[in-house]
């Protein structure tokens, strides 16, 4: 039994696989990465097949949430690096930590298969080699899924949609405006890659009719000559109560970009925070030139036009369905993540109710940027895979304890509207409050 | 939660590097090589104080040696916002220039440059952590009343904000007077404000690299008995640093009579603790 101990596979090269991958080494638990393209990267490696990032993409948060806090991105960077610098910098923290040593690219895991009762005694983690096709299978401790969750496009279906005579593709296959000049666009979805996209539109094709089924506060990148995140996330240093901060929020809106209705925008049906911020300043900057027309839900296609549900309808050439991604696990069976519903539920967004050697990381939406809790979630696991094998028995009593609060959301005291764009949603602060909670306990069970 | 941190973050200003490679190095597998170390200089001085003995010494016996000044110190900007710098803006400096070093370092830090190296070891795993009369965690104040006692007039510009003046017989008593004149011309502004930050207490969490504490038995800056504190912090003893003949170093121990032999402990250290 005390040969070596088994390593832990980590499933995916993108931020979270990347400081899954470097706090299990930095803690002496031996980890092997699993990348299916030839670069690491995940979402923000732009060339890779299932990369959802456009030529134009930025950042919508700032440097300083959004980077690893052991790793600062370079201060040559600006507020809002592009998708090329995000590249560069994770390309550069796995150089440093000496990452690639411990990672397989074009590596695609096609399966894994609990080892014993309750996968008790591993994992063995079958992977395609994408250039040879071969396969293999290696046994592994535990496993940590990092495979994201925007990739797996999510398409809705209207009536008379089949027999559109235009084109229809989801923002998935979008990778830059060249697509879209000379063209009548419809672009559907008020994320903040609809809104990327309308706005790309505005200033490329012909026209651009924007389509969403609510309201939103589009809020602006920057405010009070501050970048917005920034300040957002003072008022919550600060300790100022949600009821203050939507307050200050709104009137910021309301005295900075004005009274969205005004542009013909709906107004937002739901209270600040409740649903995933909008960061783009230029959307209703091209709607007040008359450039993006906005309209609600789409009600049905006929042939060359799209009907809305308020019966107006436009000639479009090309609808582009900025609809989001789902989270898709191919490699796992579906009831392993407690799917309730459509989805999965995790204690802690990291821990399954079904295999204490199973977790995942990066299945989350903060409100913020992403990549400091990318970090934390990494040491989380880590400690408690250390803790795992210098003391199982204490492993398996924390792990009894989170599981116990599957049910806890970090909403930040808000409701989110129920959206597929929600699942995973979470308020930052009290999330990393939650982490922090959870490695002071690990760290004082193993000290 | 470092909330500041993301509310209010710090600003990037031009940082000097210097260093000292040892021929060869980058060619060797990663897993041969020595470790880089970051030198990270005290209060009122710059990479200047190792870049003259010790960064070509320490790249002679085969580390690739780094040292950086802080954010208004030596060659690096900032100098005209020092007023506005605070402890956490070295953080930043100090964390900027690792992550333009090709594997993770062992961190010397001198003096307030030892707090510094702290503070960044809370956020970042080095290979190894090395405290150099470090300014002590529990704050300086008995230090700057122990100052206030022998030189009223240095702990009153202190404590009015000015940079606490420091003199060649606090510093390296052992050199020679034209030398010592030449170093005491080097030295430049402090932060007011770190200044008084260096006064208060610090909390960090547990580091998990192997830590180094030395001292001096002369030095009048950062005495015996807070050297021995911050090596029981980490459950270390504390090493003495001497000359060749036995005598105690003064507080700059990269730059007086006896450097050589300081070093040679410092790379015993990593050699024996960091690179087992």
């Amino acid at each position: 039994m005390s040969e070596s101990p088994l390593p832990w596979a980590v499933i995916g090269a993108g931020p979270h696989g990347l400081t899954a991958l470097k706090n299990l080494l930095e803690r002496g638990v031996n980890a092997h990465g699993f990348e299916r393209d030839s670069d690491l990267g995940g979402n923000w490696n732009y060339h890779a097949e299932n990369s959802r990032v456009y030529e134009s993409t930025h950042l919508i948060s700032t440097k300083p949430f959004t980077q690893f806090p052991d790793f600062p991105m370079p201060d040559h960077y600006p507020d809002y690096p592009s998708h090329w610098q995000v590249h560069e910098y994770f390309q550069s923290y796995a150089r440093h930590f000496d990452l690639y040593d411990h990672l397989s690219l074009n590596t695609e895991v096609v399966r894994c298969t609990p080892v014993g009762e309750n996968a008790d005694d591993g994992w063995d983690v079958t992977v395609a080699d994408r250039v040879t096709g071969e396969q293999t299978t290696s046994r592994f401790a535990g496993v940590v899924v990092a495979n994201g969750h925007n990739w797996w496009p999510k398409t809705p279906q209207y009536p008379g949609q089949d027999s559109f005579t235009g084109e229809i593709r989801h923002s998935a296959q979008y990778k830059g405006a060249e697509v879209l000049r000379g063209k009548r666009v419809l672009v559907v979805g008020a994320g903040n890659t609809g809104c990327d996209i309308a706005v790309e539109s505005a200033q490329n094709s012909k026209s651009t009719v924007h389509s969403t089924r609510r309201g939103y506060y589009y809020n602006p990148k920057y405010a009070f000559g501050r970048p917005s995140d920034q300040t957002a996330d003072l008022l919550l240093a600060m300790k100022l109560p949600l009821a203050l901060r939507r307050i200050m929020f709104k009137t910021t809106l309301r005295l900075t970009v004005g009274d969205f209705t005004r542009f013909g925008l709906p107004k937002p049906d739901h209270d600040f925070f409740e649903t995933h911020p909008i960061i783009n300043q230029q959307l209703v900057y091209y709607v007040g030139h008359g450039d993006i027309v906005p309209k609600p839900d789409i009600d049905h296609f006929d042939e060359s036009r799209v009907v809305f549900t308020d019966g107006t309808e436009a000639e479009i050439d090309l609808v582009i369905f900025a609809t989001g991604y789902l989270a898709h696990f191919p490699f796992l069976d579906d009831d392993w993540l407690n799917p309730t519903g459509d989805h999965p539920v995790l204690a802690r967004q990291i821990f399954t109710p079904r295999f204490d050697n199973l977790v995942v990381s990066g299945l989350i939406q903060p409100d913020s940027g992403q990549w400091t809790i990318a970090h934390w979630q990494g040491v989380l696991i880590a400690s408690y895979a250390e803790l795992m094998r210098l003391d199982p028995d204490r492993a398996r009593e924390f792990y009894r304890d989170v599981i116990e609060q599957t049910h806890v959301r970090f909403t930040g005291g808000a409701n989110y509207k129920d959206s597929t764009r929600h699942y995973y949603e979470i308020a930052h602060q009290e999330y990393l409050v939650a982490l922090e909670g959870d490695l002071a306990v690990l760290e004082k069970v193993s000290a | 939660m470092r909330q500041w941190d993301w509310s209010v973050p710090s600003s990037g200003v031009y940082r000097e590097v210097v260093s000292s490679m040892p021929a060869g190095w980058a060619n060797e597998s990663r897993s041969k090589r020595t470790p880089p170390l970051l030198f990270i200089h005290g209060l009122a001085h710059g990479a200047w104080c190792f870049e003259e003995n010790w960064l070509p010494a320490a790249a002679a016996k085969g580390f690739p040696s780094y040292a950086v000044s802080l954010r208004g110190h030596g060659g690096s900007g900032g100098a005209r916002k020092l007023s506005r710098t605070l402890l956490r803006d070295y953080v930043h400096d100090v964390m900027q220039t690792i992550t333009e070093l090709p594997q993770p370092p062992v961190l010397v830090g001198h003096s307030m440059g030892a707090l510094v190296a702290q503070l960044v070891a809370d956020r970042y795993s080095p290979r190894g952590l090395v405290l150099l009369t470090p300014a002590p965690l529990t704050g300086s104040t008995p230090n700057l009343w122990h100052i206030a006692k022998q030189r009223p007039a240095s702990a009153g510009a202190a404590v009015v904000g000015r940079t606490l003046p420091m003199t060649a017989d606090q510093l390296f008593p052992g050199l020679d007077p034209g030398t010592a004149r030449r170093y005491v011309s080097r030295l430049g502004r402090e932060s007011p404000l770190v200044q008084y930050q260096l006064l208060g207490r610090r909390h960090i969490g547990p580091v998990r690299c192997p830590v180094m504490v030395a001292g001096t038995r002369s030095d009048s800056l950062v005495r015996e008995r807070d050297v021995e504190r911050t090596a029981d912090a980490y459950g270390v003893e504390p090493a003495w640093l001497t000359r060749a003949d036995g005598s105690p170093i003064g507080h700059d121990v990269m730059l007086d009579l006896g450097w050589e032999q300081a070093l040679a402990e410092v790379l015993g250290f990593i050699t024996a603790q960091v690179m087992r």
